[in-house]
């Protein structure tokens, strides 16, 4: 990678990325054809539909009874609320993992491990009747909120991620930190201001991989929030759906298509912290 | 990081537990008020915990983990015990409720004796009270006055009445004042619950315009631990979750009851587990080692092409490549299997325009895995580029460099420095990875709900189930429904079953641990 | 820290004000329908919240979520007082004791018995049932002129209609689909449950009896020859509304999309098979009340005042193109052909079961029909195989 490489390489490179941008972008092509289709049907269409319009986009915005934009916001309030507190804690539980010797140290790490694994299928009734009773202490996290929803998310905060973040915390040399305790420093304090931001990447990649877990979520939003004002983007495609008999495919289209462009935000904005890791440039090992 | 900065996050800290205390407090005395014990001790204990790790100095470590653990135990941890709990109940279709709420149901059905009677009503009530009197007239006219629980007959003449406009109506009975339609409807919660005896009979609301005379059908009797039912005098035993007559009759609803190790049998000896068991078996493990293999090879050999600051329009790349997972995947699959469809799917079109032959994606068994795999693939690799992309930048340029004078070629330098480094960090993750698409359950059962099937199954496993679909699908859709038992017992098994292959993969891995600090 | 610590408490805060819970309170309904109710129910919900001063709230769910979240929430006493449903969810609800029996007081005879019955458990009623349905035979009346009465017909139009060059087909189904094929199998004497003592028999299975046999043979044929291609709903519906099918097999609830489409159809009776008329499933849909209701009487009033009336279910029928079954919304209803077509249809089906243990027959049976279908397995032994599945998924849970 330092050294020049000649042409062939570097078109084969492009070739080989087009390649794969086509078959990442395949379906979405249909789906935008579908979206742009005022005949609502996703099968046996022309990639470019006979009187394209956006009569799909349209009814996503003046819809009273099933109001997208409040949808999309919801969605995204509750995703990025949901990341930053669990990249933060995330990021806390990942640090003694990497640093600290404690009784208990290895076999931690591998149980949040393992309890993540277990096949939730009925975590949507246990979680139901805990928030039931939340309710009557604290109302503001009931049935039916977003900060019910939202503590619910970070019951998965730390999981596997902690295991990505301790990763990458254990390539991060120890010497940097004693130093900082040499001027002063304390434990906490040499992990918030020295090791954190030089853990930006993958900060930034813990957040992205949150915000799409918690904006995609279907199953516990569908049983806690209640009515279409609060409903989460997932909750309200299904909406549209899951009657069988009145798909609407093309509406479903254009709102799979628009809900993704949030994500597609996010990326572009963080996408720079994820690349230009301080790592390899500023700290030498 | 001077010195005064330490006693000020000191403080903070402080600052943070005391307005937790306080909070759990406020939150006891309600919890106490509301007589919720267990609550109470759990949110004591928790208090107990949290202030106990936060001071002493010997829990340091601590600290930093408990806020993650504390959401996954209250979140993940509990539904798991939650489930546990389950599997060794009868808990599904039929038996869903608790056992006071049904005897509570079945104490408050009433049968209309043969000689019921109608009755017209006005209700009364005083103001700003919740008390009420209910003037009744039955169908031959006779008047009866509820008022404070008792029923008697009255007549149009009795003192307690006031016709204030002399219209032929009582406006008040004694203070009680007369309530129009309006305010009978605001009031109807409590009247629909008032209920008084006249002549061994209930006497009760029976709709807006209607009272009647009812008569309990049940009763239950604690001592016994039974129902009897007093129209025809039987009795009714607990028997696995229903009150069952001695000639086997179940009153419905049946109630939630303990069931020991039976779900367990039941899963253990039932042949529709075990017919299908091996073949689903082994097709559960490629599925779980295709995907994390074919999502993994891609999506880390895209990271590092895309890491590589020479490559030009590597942004536009990564933000396209992600496309695929910005999408929620219930709906990526959907898409697909439009797209799939063996008549009029897009992909069959194309492969006829290049005249080929179209492609039973949904009814084949080869071509379903084959489509699967596909989907996955789509699904997962912008996850397995994301996590890639992050572990590579904590690998030092200069390690290559040394490489590149050493003279070593792209491929030794992916096959000795990148490959291993980046298997440190991302070595847990595939393996959990393994884990989660062992139980994929979603992807499978969206594409084609397990399909297609096979000639001569002894239960509806199909080709492209694995272990948790079908099982599951004996819980949910056999029976008379939904198996919540059942199931639970199932999400256990195959959590242990998962947790097996999973300790297995960490210990054969098992440098990851130790190959660590300062690379 | 600090940041995040003030950005914390301020989102509490934030939080604390939109605490709003939705749940069965007393002097309050909650209704819970799918999207289709919803429009004519906001209308009727103005008129009775003006007339009573009550508050109705209605949810909208997904048809299906209504009836599994039903058994999280309303134990609970978070869930509704009145669900839209249909009363093939009877069995499920009534043994889960979460519906009440309804008091349809004098106007019980106001509805097609039919409908009553489909929603009668015991002794009792637990719905104020508004609409009926049963699939049938929609043909596009530009290609096929003269619908065909009997099997022989039909398979002669189809072979006539189908050219897979220029992707016409005479006849479409949504597969695997046993809700759609049943009238097949039913024609010649299948059935799904046996009666006894007036009650279905979830041991009597006769999905593989001779008629049922000879009914799928039947249809087989036509899949055998290639003549009807082995698509799912959608597929169908778009083919239908393309104008590229001369018959397809459903329900009236495909009949909106066609008009909005201009596509000129008909809807009428399936052809008869060995003069035996087939039986489709009738399904009625209807209001029901939660058991853990607060509100039963309220609830009650609301029904039978406010629903059960010639205006709102006239207004119900208009918007899903479902035949009302209160008789005097049906009689203004018959002179349009669609309700007719509708009617004669579900005049010879039979209710589908609603019998919980009716969830062990789907599965296998969709399975059966895909092999049969697709050339895979001989329709007998298909049929053997899928109701040992169901009889023994059956015998499991008793």
């Amino acid at each position: 990678m330092y050294r020049k490489q000649d042409k062939k390489t570097k078109i084969f490179k492009h070739i080989f990325i087009w390649l794969v941008i086509a078959f990442a972008l395949f379906p979405l092509v249909w789906t935008l054809s579908a979206a742009l289709n005022p005949a609502n049907t996703l099968i046996n269409q022309k990639l470019i539909p006979q009187n394209a319009s956006l009569t799909n986009f349209k009814y996503l915005f003046n819809n009273t009874q099933h109001p997208f934009p409040i949808w999309l916001w919801n969605s995204v309030k509750i995703s990025f609320i949901t990341s930053f507190i669990a990249v933060s804690m995330t990021a806390l539980a990942a640090y003694p993992f990497s640093r600290f010797k404690f009784r208990g140290r290895r076999n931690g790490l591998f149980v949040i491990l393992l309890i993540q694994i277990f096949p939730q299928m009925l975590a949507m009734v246990a979680i139901y009747l805990l928030f039931l009773n939340i309710q009557e202490v604290l109302p503001a996290f009931g049935l039916n909120t977003h900060p019910a929803i939202i503590t619910i998310y970070l019951g998965g905060a730390i999981g596997v991620n902690t295991w990505l973040m301790k990763g990458y915390l254990d390539t991060i040399p120890t010497s940097l930190e004693e130093a900082a305790y040499i001027d002063g420093a304390s434990k906490f304090q040499a992990f918030y201001r020295i090791i954190l931001p030089l853990a930006r990447p993958i900060l930034a990649v813990l957040f992205v991989l949150q915000f799409i877990a918690t904006y995609s979520e279907y199953i516990l939003a569908s049983i806690i929030l209640n009515s279409n004002q609060k409903y989460t983007l997932a909750v309200g495609l299904h909406l549209f759906i899951s009657d069988m008999y009145s798909n609407r495919w093309g509406v479903f289209s254009a709102a799979a298509l628009l809900g993704a462009l949030p994500i597609v935000i996010l990326f572009m904005l963080v996408q720079k912290y994820i690349v230009h890791g301080l790592i390899g440039g500023a700290v030498k090992g | 990081m001077k010195l005064w900065r330490n006693n000020l996050l000191h403080l903070a800290k402080i600052i943070i537990l005391s307005i937790l205390d306080a909070l759990a407090v406020w939150s006891a005395t309600i919890l106490f008020t509301e007589h919720k014990y267990i609550f109470l001790s759990v949110l004591i204990i928790v208090t107990v915990i949290i202030n106990f790790i936060y001071l002493s100095k010997k829990t340091y470590a601590l600290r930093y983990i408990l806020p993650g653990t504390f959401f996954m135990i209250l979140l993940v941890v509990y539904p798991i015990i939650y489930t546990v709990y389950v599997s060794f109940t009868n808990y599904g279709t039929g038996n869903i409720l608790t056992k006071p709420q049904v005897i509570n149901q079945i104490e408050n059905r009433y049968y209309l004796p043969e000689d019921t009677e109608g009755f017209s009503f006005e209700a009364y009530k005083l103001p700003d009270q919740k008390e009420y009197a209910v003037l009744l007239k039955n169908e031959e006219g006779k008047l009866y006055l509820a008022i404070e629980e008792k029923v008697t007959e009255v007549t149009e003449a009795d003192s307690r009445f006031v016709d204030q406009d002399n219209d032929g109506k009582i406006d008040m009975i004694g203070n009680y004042e007369h309530l129009d339609r309006a305010q009978l409807f605001k009031n109807l919660s409590v009247l629909q619950n008032l209920e008084f005896s006249l002549n061994d009979n209930i006497l009760k609301m029976k709709s807006i315009s209607q009272f009647s005379l009812y008569r309990q059908q049940y009763k239950y009797v604690e001592a016994e631990d039974k129902i009897i039912d007093l129209k025809n005098n039987i009795s009714y035993f607990p028997q696995e979750g229903s009150f069952t007559s001695p000639e086997g009759e179940k009153l419905m609803p049946g109630y939630r009851t303990y069931l020991g190790w039976k779900n367990y049998f039941t899963l253990f000896t039932d042949s529709r587990v075990s017919g299908p068991f091996l073949r689903v078996f082994i097709w559960t493990f490629e599925w779980a080692i295709l995907s994390v293999l074919t999502t993994f090879v891609l999506g880390l050999f895209l990271a590092i092409l895309l890491n590589d600051k020479t490559l030009k329009f590597r942004k536009i790349y990564r933000v396209i490549l992600i496309l695929p997972y910005a999408l929620p995947a219930f709906i990526s699959v959907l898409i697909w299997r439009g797209l799939l469809n063996t008549e009029v799917g897009v992909i069959n079109q194309i492969l006829n325009t290049l005249s080929l032959q179209s492609i039973p994606w949904l009814q084949s068994v080869f071509w379903s895995r084959f489509a699967l795999v596909v989907i996955n693939l789509w699904l997962g690799f912008p996850y397995m580029m994301l996590i890639s992309l992050g572990s590579l930048q904590s690998i030092s340029g200069e390690l290559y460099e040394a490489a590149s004078i050493d003279g070593a070629s792209a491929w030794q330098r992916f096959k000795f420095i990148t490959l291993p480094l980046i298997l440190v960090s991302l070595g847990p993750l595939l393996i959990s990875s393994f884990a989660f698409n062992f139980n994929n359950f979603n992807v499978i059962y969206l594409f084609n709900e397990g399909g297609p099937p096979i000639v001569g199954a002894q239960t509806p496993a199909g080709g492209t189930d694995i272990l948790i679909s079908y099982t599951y699908r004996l819980s949910f859709e056999s029976g008379r429904g939904a198996d919540f038992g059942l199931a639970s017992t199932v999400s256990i098994i195959i959590f242990m079953i998962t947790a097996v292959i999973t300790w297995f993969n960490f210990k054969y891995t098992g440098a990851l641990e130790e190959v660590k600090e300062n690379v | 820290m600090k940041k995040f610590v003030v950005f914390l408490l301020v989102l509490t805060m934030l939080f604390s004000f939109n605490a709003l819970v939705a749940a069965s309170e007393e002097g309050k309904l909650l209704i819970w329908a799918d999207e289709n109710r919803i429009k004519v129910l906001d209308t009727v919900k103005d008129e009775f919240e003006e007339e009573y001063g009550i508050t109705v709230e209605i949810q909208e769910k997904a048809f299906g979520d209504i009836r599994d979240n039903m058994a999280v929430e309303a134990p609970s006493g978070e869930g509704p007082d009145i669900i839209v449903g249909a009363h093939d969810w009877l069995g499920n609800l009534v043994s889960n004791g979460l519906i009440s029996p309804i008091d349809l007081g004098d106007k019980k005879d106001d509805f097609y018995p039919v409908a009553i019955d489909a929603f009668s458990w015991g002794e009792d009623v637990y719905a104020v049932p508004y609409a009926i349905e049963s699939v049938g035979l929609i043909y596009n009346k530009d290609i096929i002129p003269d619908p065909p009465k009997n099997f022989a017909a039909f398979e002669t139009i189809v072979s006539n209609v189908t050219n897979e060059e220029k992707e016409m087909y005479g006849f479409i189904m949504p597969q695997p689909d046993p809700y759609h094929t049943f009238p097949f199998m039913s024609a010649a004497g299948g059935y799904v449950f046996g009666t006894e003592d007036g009650k279905l028999n979830p041991n009597d299975v006769g999905l593989n009896n001779e008629g049922a046999v000879l009914g799928l043979k039947k249809l087989d044929s036509l899949y055998e020859e290639g003549s009807v291609p082995f698509v799912d709903y959608q597929t169908m519906e778009s083919l239908f509304t393309n104008g590229q099918v001369g018959m397809m097999l459903t329900g009236p609830w495909a009949l909106p999309a066609l008009s909005e489409a201009g596509i000129n159809y008909g809807f009428t009776q399936l052809p008869h098979i060995e003069g035996q008329p087939p039986k489709p499933f009738v399904g009625v849909q209807g209001f029901m009340i939660s058991a853990f209701s607060k509100n039963k009487i309220l609830a009650q009033t609301f029904l039978n005042e406010f629903i059960a009336n010639k205006e709102t279910m006239t207004a119900l029928y208009e918007n899903g193109s479902r035949p009302p079954v209160y008789l005097p919304s049906a009689e203004e209803a018959a002179d349009n052909p669609d309700v007719a077509g509708v009617l004669k249809s579900a005049s010879d089906g039979v209710p589908m079961p609603s019998i919980p243990e009716m969830a062990s027959v789907w599965e296998a049976w969709s399975d059966a029909l895909e092999l049969v279908l697709t050339q895979k397995q001989d329709v007998k032994p298909a049929l053997d195989n899928a109701v040992a599945q169901i009889n023994k998924a059956i015998e499991a849970s008793q």
